[in-house]
């Protein structure tokens, strides 16, 4: 019998009553042929692949990560939070050792949800790898945390959550946003005033293969991390490149997506898009479960894989070994963008579409450039849903001017604002306005 | 009247009972290699003074096809195999006659490579070369369909005595455990046929003419003519058996444990509000998961007759065992002998329990009264470390809807029922120790035997539909046919129903509708495109092992006939 050679916890949960809509992407059977797949193969079989269930994300778990307007019934469902506890269980089996290394094969998705949350975007209300590793530092203190998104939509979301944070190096891979949702994701983003270059975006050009993504991993990707020296490194593992995606233009396969687990070398991964239920998921999921768990998986194959088809063309292939020249400088050599700033304050202010539940949010963010800590964070959100919505948050590091100046605009009367929520890291208090 | 015997790997127990009443009960030594010689002892004792002719029912456990198993006195077969992409079929390399058939299925059933005749030919012809006339026949995905497997049993022909074809052991999906239970099944046909043709004649004698049923790993029974189209059912079917026996002795519908206590073993079983716990997926034998169902039972390494052992100043008890303990003649102190060094029980020659864990305990230099107390407090605290893992590893099973996460009742048992030779004796450790009402029912020597009498058939039956390919599947019963775009998760429950019913009635078993438990239904769209072109509906039935009678308690004192030598019981 088959023994893998580091021990992997799979958490499956297929969601089985739970879909957007009835012929939407996100439905029931998204992981049914997956689970089939699994169970022929008896992959939980294989001595060191053992199956978990999800735990269950609490409120606190989700607003330690997010500001919920007008609160988290609000914005999300039982299907969210235990999806997000699947990524938590993920967590805990390999902080707690029980695993060398976790998979959460869990939907919906989570890696369109920004910091504030009105609504649905992209198929995601909250984001699952966010309220992971929140989870993960108030249990076990400040890491320095990658995330490596290889879903084929740009992680717009995850990288609005640490788009500040210094602590948190985002990564994600992904068609380039000039030819799919959500537009954004080119190398220019590249993090914060005070996170500068821990946002690092890859943008591949439609058709990319196996070579091309394995290219971007080796040249961009591997150094940026030998340098990083993370103390977790966590896969956002969309499946959505696979060249039968009915969504997506690009041209990845089961083999490729193995081979990049089995050189990122994940300690945590986390099922995103992929939506080519048939004809890809039983593979890239049978695949990357073998890459985690150091077994063979040279024969996972689709049926109708045909890598001479599938290669990139010459000239897709040297724009991706320009591309791939130019992006470690971003990271190694960052250039300050042109920041607003008023006083002490950097300013951003955005208009924020949520395609699913077509809301538009104003958003206007303060972050004080504080000597002492890493500086209070300030949201003003409206929608005209939800009205006028404040979000103060206090970093772990908080100085006590900082401190004292969150809790004065978080008690303060007839300020205008409907709904006020304290995300207070330095106390752990996750609390609305009374 | 209903017989029940379980021969089991010491002894042979049986019983005889009439409605709700047991009338008889006997247990003799098991000949491992006669095994019918101790059924004929086991009947003389139980039929003595009785009608053999009004004996409708005998019910049958036995470790005839587990013994061959894990000894490897079996078959040779040869095992062919369709694999196709995925995990590699030669992780599942079993036995010596071992081929792989290029040829390959998607997970809908759709063929993706065609199956290569020429391998085919080849393997057959070296198998035939070796004079293996016994075969198992599987491929990946066979359950979706058959049609590779079919090609293969049908090339063989003639050329073999006995094939297993994949599909037909089970609907559930697992290419490994499928080669597996094929293999096995083929390996342990031709003695188990050869035993069930010689218990017919040897019951003839006895001028018995019941139905035969023999016990499964699940707790249910089967004809003895279904049991040879599948003898590798009924591995491990004793454990089974005592569960059962428990149903009909200690009914509840509340969480209880079960432990049977024996010589070198303790059995474990939970029972969740009543129901025995079944394996997920199927029993392994000698390291190799099969898809047979079975009775999820845990078995620790600690009886009456494990042996203690002091390691670096840490005191071990068992799993090994050299022979019986001392007070009944052994040459090394057991953990019944450090009971009787406590006082705790009275049994056979004490004073020699004494002398062997006092010398022991010098050669340590710790009091021997300490050891004992050591010897005890470890075993105990072994057994209940396992229950506890038992639960939190039920508790923790994986689920899959967000309906099952809301309305999941963590299992928590609060009695345990002993069972076993020494279950008396540990009545109040185990009380003190796991905080639990402890029960031992009367007759609890011979539950196995009263569980294997009492026990019904079970069933299982897997569905598959496919409404935009227009296909049904229920495999086991070879049905591979189209349906109307109209038919519904709840047309598919009915029939699903409806065939359990009929399979069962084939077989001479009458259930009603109602004991037919739909353990999964589901039906989900399937979205082409954005448009819904048709539903995937998956229905599991089954039918629960179940007791038929509860067993009347006014004559629980009779008397166990054990032959000349009184052993404990
Ligand atoms: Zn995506
Ligand atoms: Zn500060």
């Amino acid at each position: 019998m088959l023994k893998a050679k580091s021990s992997l916890g799979v958490i499956f949960f297929p969601a089985y009553d739970w879909a957007i809509s009835e012929t939407h992407p996100e439905r029931e059977e998204r992981l049914l042929y997956t689970q089939d797949q699994f169970r022929e193969e008896g992959l939980f079989d294989i001595e060191g692949i053992t199956e978990y269930r999800p735990l269950r994300a609490t409120d606190q778990d989700i607003l330690r990560t997010h500001f919920c307007f007008p609160s988290v019934d609000g914005i999300c469902t039982e299907s969210h939070r235990i999806s997000a506890g699947g990524a938590i269980q993920a967590a805990r089996l390999v902080l707690e050792r029980e695993t060398q290394h976790a998979f959460a094969l869990v939907r919906p998705p989570g890696h369109h949800a920004m910091k504030v949350v009105q609504g649905n975007r992209g198929f995601c209300n909250i984001n699952i790898e966010a309220v992971m590793v929140e989870w993960i530092r108030e249990h076990y203190g400040q890491k320095r945390i990658a995330i490596v998104d290889t879903d084929c939509h740009h992680g717009d979301g995850t990288q609005d959550v640490y788009w500040h944070d210094p602590d948190v190096l985002f990564i994600s891979l992904h068609q380039d946003g000039r030819t799919l949702y959500p537009g954004s994701g080119f190398p220019n983003e590249n993090g914060g005033p005070r996170a500068l270059g821990r946002t690092m975006n890859i943008p591949l050009p439609p058709n990319t293969s196996d070579e091309g993504y394995l290219h971007a991993l080796e040249q961009v990707v591997l150094p940026i991390l030998a340098d990083f020296k993370p103390d977790l490194v966590i896969n956002s593992a969309g499946q959505d490149n696979h060249y039968s995606d009915p969504i997506t233009n690009m041209c990845f396969s089961a083999q490729g997506y193995a081979r990049l687990n089995e050189m990122l070398k994940p300690d945590i991964a986390v099922l995103e898009g992929g939506y080519s239920i048939k004809g890809a998921l039983p593979y890239v999921n049978l695949g990357i479960c073998l890459a985690m768990a150091g077994c063979d998986y040279s024969a996972v194959l689709e049926p109708d894989f045909n890598p001479e088809q599938l290669r990139e063309e010459p000239d897709t292939m040297n724009y991706i070994k320009r591309l791939c020249r130019q992006l470690p400088d971003l990271y190694f050599y960052p250039k300050p963008g042109a920041y607003e700033k008023e006083g002490r304050y950097f300013i951003r202010e955005r208009d924020i579409y949520y395609d699913t539940d077509n809301i538009t949010e104003k958003q206007r963010e303060e972050l004080k450039d504080c000597d002492d800590c890493s500086g209070i964070r300030i949201i003003k959100s409206s929608t005209h849903r939800t009205g006028s919505c404040l979000g103060i948050e206090l970093p772990w590091n908080c100085c006590p001017a900082c401190e004292k100046e969150g809790y004065e605009r978080f008690k303060r009367k007839n300020d205008g604002f409907q709904i006020v929520q304290m995300l207070d890291r330095k106390n752990k208090q996750y609390v609305y306005r009374p | 009247m209903r017989i029940g015997i379980d021969i089991g790997g010491t002894h042979t127990d049986g019983v005889l009972i009439d409605g709700d009443r047991l009338i008889a009960a006997a247990k003799t030594p098991t000949f491992s290699d006669n095994l019918l010689e101790s059924i004929s002892q086991v009947l003389r004792s139980i039929l003595s003074g009785q009608d053999p002719g009004k004996v409708s029912t005998i019910n049958l456990s036995t470790t005839l096809n587990t013994n061959a198993i894990v000894t490897g006195r079996i078959e040779k077969v040869g095992v062919l195999v369709v694999g196709g992409p995925g995990i590699a079929p030669e992780t599942y390399r079993i036995g010596e006659h071992f081929h792989l058939i290029p040829g390959s299925l998607d997970h809908l059933g759709t063929e993706t490579t065609p199956l290569d005749m020429d391998r085919l030919q080849a393997a057959v012809a070296d198998c035939a070369g070796k004079g293996v006339k016994s075969f198992a026949v599987v491929g990946k995905f066979s359950p979706r369909n058959p049609s590779q497997e079919n090609t293969i049993r049908e090339h063989l022909g003639n050329r073999a005595d006995f094939v297993s074809s994949g599909h037909l052991l089970s609907g559930q999906l697992n290419f490994g455990r499928r080669i597996h239970t094929a293999y096995y099944n083929s390996a342990v046909w031709r003695a188990f046929r050869a035993f069930s043709t010689a218990l017919q004649e040897s019951l003839l004698k006895f001028n018995i003419r019941a139905d035969v049923n023999i016990l499964k790993a699940d707790g249910g029974t089967m004809p003895l003519l279904r049991a040879l189209e599948s003898p590798v059912v009924s591995i491990f079917s004793g454990p089974a058996a005592s569960v059962m026996g428990i149903l009909a002795m200690e009914p509840t519908d509340s969480d209880i444990l079960m432990l049977d206590i024996g010589g070198t073993t303790t059995d474990i079983a939970l029972f969740a509000a009543g129901q025995p716990l079944l394996e997920r997926e199927g029993i392994s034998i000698d390291g190799r998961p099969t898809l047979v169902r079975a009775i999820h039972v845990e078995s620790i390494g600690i009886g009456g007759d494990s042996l203690i052992q002091v390691e670096q100043g840490v005191v071990l008890v068992g799993p090994q065992r050299l022979g019986p303990c001392m007070a009944r003649g052994g040459s090394a102190p057991t953990l019944m002998d450090a009971l009787n060094v406590l006082e705790l029980v009275e049994f056979g020659n004490s004073r020699n329990s004494i002398m062997g864990i006092e010398e022991l305990a010098n050669r340590h230099g710790i009091p021997g009264r300490q050891l004992a107390r050591d010897v005890v407090d470890t075993a105990i605290n072994a057994i209940s470390t396992r229950i506890d893992s038992l639960i939190t590893q039920v508790n923790s099973k994986p689920v899959y809807t967000i309906q099952e996460i809301l309305e999941d009742r963590p299992i928590t048992p609060s009695k345990l029922i002993v069972i076993g030779g020494p279950a008396v004796v540990f009545r109040e450790l185990l009380q003190t120790s796991l905080g639990m009402e402890v029960v031992i029912p009367p007759l609890h020597g011979v539950a196995n035997a009263i569980g294997a009498a009492l026990t019904r058939s079970t069933a299982q039956l897997v569905l598959t539909a496919d409404t935009a390919r227009g296909k049904v599947s229920i495999p086991r019963l070879e049905i591979f046919r189209s349906v109307p775009r109209s038919y519904t998760l709840e047309t598919a429950i009915n029939e699903a129903k409806s065939l359990l019913i009929g399979d069962l009635e084939q077989a001479g078993v009458r259930i009603s509708a109602e004991e037919v438990q739909i353990t999964q239904a589901d039906s989900f769209n399937i979205v082409e495109d954005f448009y819904t072109t048709g539903r995937n509906i998956r229905v599991v039935a089954q039918v629960q092992p179940a007791v038929t009678v509860l067993l009347d308690k006014v004559n629980a004192g009779i008397r166990i006939d054990s032959g000349p030598e009184r052993q404990l019981l």
